[in-house]
């Protein structure tokens, strides 16, 4: 049973999920969730660690699909549209719903190369002079690029961890998505390095709809408007982040947000 | 019979001294936990038994290069020798059929003038045997005995015996260390040999390779022994046609292993392919002789080649690629697993497709390793001797012509060396000048092949 608080009725969803579950072979890793996302507001999923939210977030761009043992059931809409419908291809998907990851995973190549990768791929730039205007642009919104521009040429490896992750987000920012989602994007990262991210994260909301997963409940109150609280493979409760941290419903929440368990 | 003989006694008392070890160390389990022995009962018997068998081993070792030297000069010494008549040759010719037929080898002796050394040679090996078996014992008993009263409740038995076994596995690593590099002496010693009669530079820049046999060996041709139709010719079978075969096949199939096929499928495929690099080469050998080299002749002649061979370098190169599939494909199978599966991810979840994902992050990022397991079945296709002896020519041409008949450096070694060759002779010391070069640059390519792979596996470890 999920309790969803009142005062977030008609925003308009982005993303909207209904009974969605998730299978690994026969254990069910995701329980019937459903939510709303707001294409206006950071939202965060927390949760004890193996609770599904990161399962449920790679739902979203169906990158369970990789996973030959995971089978998800129940219906993801982007913007009213079945995102396993016959008319959604899963790499159009994937340009739409950008996504981070835990760890920095650049490609061993160079910082303009990774950059200039989803653009090349999804063919958004025929020429240098366009390319380069998303290169720039993108690092630019990810903060990087007073750091890397006269280093384009370097491999995206080189550079520290921080400076990779945002470079991993200039890289999924370059193919303009609608959605970035952001698979605990800080959890690898020093506290410096965390507090640019999560400034980064504060400046994109907005111009896309955030799903970001975190294990640390203040990195939660700091970047999030909305939180949605899970465990054992259900939503248990989805609020304001403010309404959810101060105030929760849900006995469960109130345990975890005050650290009885997790 | 005594070295056999002599290591079952060592063996034997070397038992009796594990198990007095062993009785002595129970004695010392009192039951009193603060007096506890230092070591286990079981170490305290290794220990005995190697101080038996140890040095016994190495008297043995010593007594079967002596003992036959011994037994020699005592029988020279005696009075039939000394009467015997004959020189050189034919001398040794008797004393060898007196020694063959005192230990029972030969029935009886051809020359009547061996006959009087049989019975001073069996006298010689009676005293010898039993002067062997006596030291034998003595040295089981001494180390033994020593070994015995050295054993107390306090004695770190344990560690001795260890330290010993570690000896023992260190010894058994450095062989084959030794060997390579007695292989190598070797072959450096009869190359040097060879280019103190035909000069190197002949040998690496000559154009025209025909080593005369008949030649005396002290009115050589240098121009007969220039080396590079082979050198040509093992380049252009095993890394030129073999690899033009082995390198897309194998890649493909490394693509199709590790990105697309079903467990279930790779299970299967993985083990079969695998299985090429145990076939024999011999086999393969004759499967190019034998199938594909008349073939590719017909069709070349049906297709208007007029100078088609059945011994082409085609065919070799062709089979040799085959044989090389799985080394190439196991090599870019382990490289592309190597890539950490979140650039996989990172790629996709960009909405790249699957094959843009392998064309465009994947294979780069094993790129290193797959050249280095390219290098290294470059390096095994060019040291392959059994197909190209079976498939490729006798004689070395320099040409770019597949269907020609090509030599390569193996096949005029395996030629230069067997049969009945004067060991000494120019063409016979050219062998080991060509092993030489092909040894240098197989152990090359393994080299910068194996520092490429290490390198490649620290970057994403």
């Amino acid at each position: 049973m999920t309790v969803i608080h009142p005062n977030m009725a008609d925003e308009g969803a982005k993303i909207r999920a209904r009974d969605v579950c998730v299978f690994y072979g026969e254990k069910k890793a995701i329980d019937e969730v459903s939510i709303d996302i707001s294409p206006n507001y950071v939202t965060a999923f927390i949760g004890p660690s193996g609770c599904g939210k990161s399962t449920f977030l790679r739902c979203f761009n169906r990158m369970n699909d990789t996973i030959g043992a995971a089978k998800v059931t129940g219906l993801i809409e982007l913007d009213g549209e079945d995102i396993h419908g016959s008319r959604m291809d899963v790499v159009q998907l994937r340009a739409r719903v950008g996504m981070v990851f835990q760890k920095p995973n650049p490609f061993p190549k160079s910082i303009y190369e990774n950059i200039a990768y989803g653009p090349k791929i999804h063919g958004l730039a025929d020429k240098k002079a366009d390319l380069d205007v998303i290169v720039e642009r993108s690092l630019t919104r990810a903060g990087l690029w007073d750091e890397v521009k006269d280093r384009l040429d370097d491999s995206g490896t080189a550079l520290s961890g921080g400076q990779q992750q945002r470079l991993c987000i200039a890289r999924a920012i370059a193919v303009d998505p609608e959605v970035i989602l952001m698979d605990e994007p800080a959890s690898a990262l020093d506290p410096i390095a965390t507090a640019k991210i999560e400034e980064l994260i504060d400046e994109l909301s907005g111009r896309y709809a955030i799903v970001i997963v975190t294990h640390s409940m203040q990195q939660a109150a700091r970047v999030s408007q909305r939180t949605a609280f899970f465990h054992l493979g259900k939503m248990v409760e989805y609020g304001p982040t403010s309404e959810i941290f101060t105030n929760p419903i849900e006995e469960r929440t109130k345990d975890y947000i005050t650290g009885r368990y997790g | 019979m005594s070295p056999i003989t002599l290591i079952l006694i060592a063996i034997g008392l070397g038992l009796l001294g594990w198990l007095a070890g062993r009785a002595k160390a129970w004695s010392f389990q009192t039951g009193d936990a603060a007096m506890r022995p230092a070591s286990r009962p079981i170490y305290h018997a290794w220990y005995v038994a190697l101080w038996v068998v140890l040095p016994v081993l190495a008297f043995v070792a010593a007594w079967s290069v002596i003992a036959p030297n011994l037994v020699l000069q005592s029988v020279l010494a005696t009075p039939e020798a000394q009467s015997l008549t004959g020189f050189g040759f034919e001398r040794n010719a008797f004393i060898g059929e007196a020694r063959a037929v005192a230990l029972g080898q030969a029935p009886g002796v051809f020359n009547t003038e061996a006959e009087p050394l049989i019975a001073p040679f069996r006298d010689a090996f009676a005293r010898y045997n039993t002067i062997g078996i006596i030291v034998t014992v003595l040295i089981a008993l001494a180390g033994g005995a020593l070994a015995f009263l050295r054993l107390k409740p306090q004695f770190g038995a344990r560690t001795k015996v260890e330290r010993t076994v570690l000896t023992i596995l260190l010894l058994a690593s450095l062989v084959a260390i030794l060997t390579t590099l007695g292989i190598f002496a070797s072959l450096v010693f009869e190359t040097v040999r060879f280019f103190g009669i035909v000069s190197p530079i002949d040998f690496l820049f000559g154009l025209k390779w025909g080593p005369d046999i008949l030649a005396p060996p002290d009115a050589v041709d240098p121009s007969r022994y220039g080396a590079v139709p082979l050198f040509w010719g093992t380049i252009f079978i095993g890394a030129v046609i073999a690899m033009v075969v082995a390198i897309p096949l194998g890649l493909m199939s490394a693509i199709y292993l590790t990105q697309y096929a079903d467990p279930r499928v790779r299970a299967w495929i993985k083990p079969l392919l695998e299985l090429l690099a145990g076939v024999p080469t011999v086999v393969y050998g004759y499967f190019a002789a034998l199938t594909l080299a008349p073939m590719i002749r017909n069709v070349a002649v049906a297709l208007g080649a007029t100078n088609a061979s059945t011994e082409s370098a085609l065919a070799a190169g062709i089979v040799m690629g085959v044989m090389i599939i799985p080394f190439v494909s196991s090599m870019a199978d382990d490289s592309m697993a190597a890539v950490p599966g979140a650039m996989r991810d990172g790629s996709l979840a960009m909405g790249a497709t699957k094959s843009e994902t392998i064309q465009r992050v994947l294979f780069p990022a094993a790129l290193p390793g797959i050249v280095a397991g390219i290098m290294l079945a470059v390096s095994r296709a060019i040291g392959e001797t059994m197909i190209v002896v079976m498939a490729a020519s006798q004689a070395a041409n320099l040409t770019a012509n597949p269907l020609e008949p090509i030599s390569t450096v193996t096949v005029q070694i395996v030629n230069l060396l067997t049969g009945e060759q004067s060991t000494d002779h120019p063409a016979t010391l050219s062998a080991y000048a060509l092993g030489f070069v092909l040894f240098m640059v197989t152990l090359a390519l393994n080299f910068v092949a194996l520092r490429v792979v290490k390198r490649f596996r620290e970057a994403y470890e």
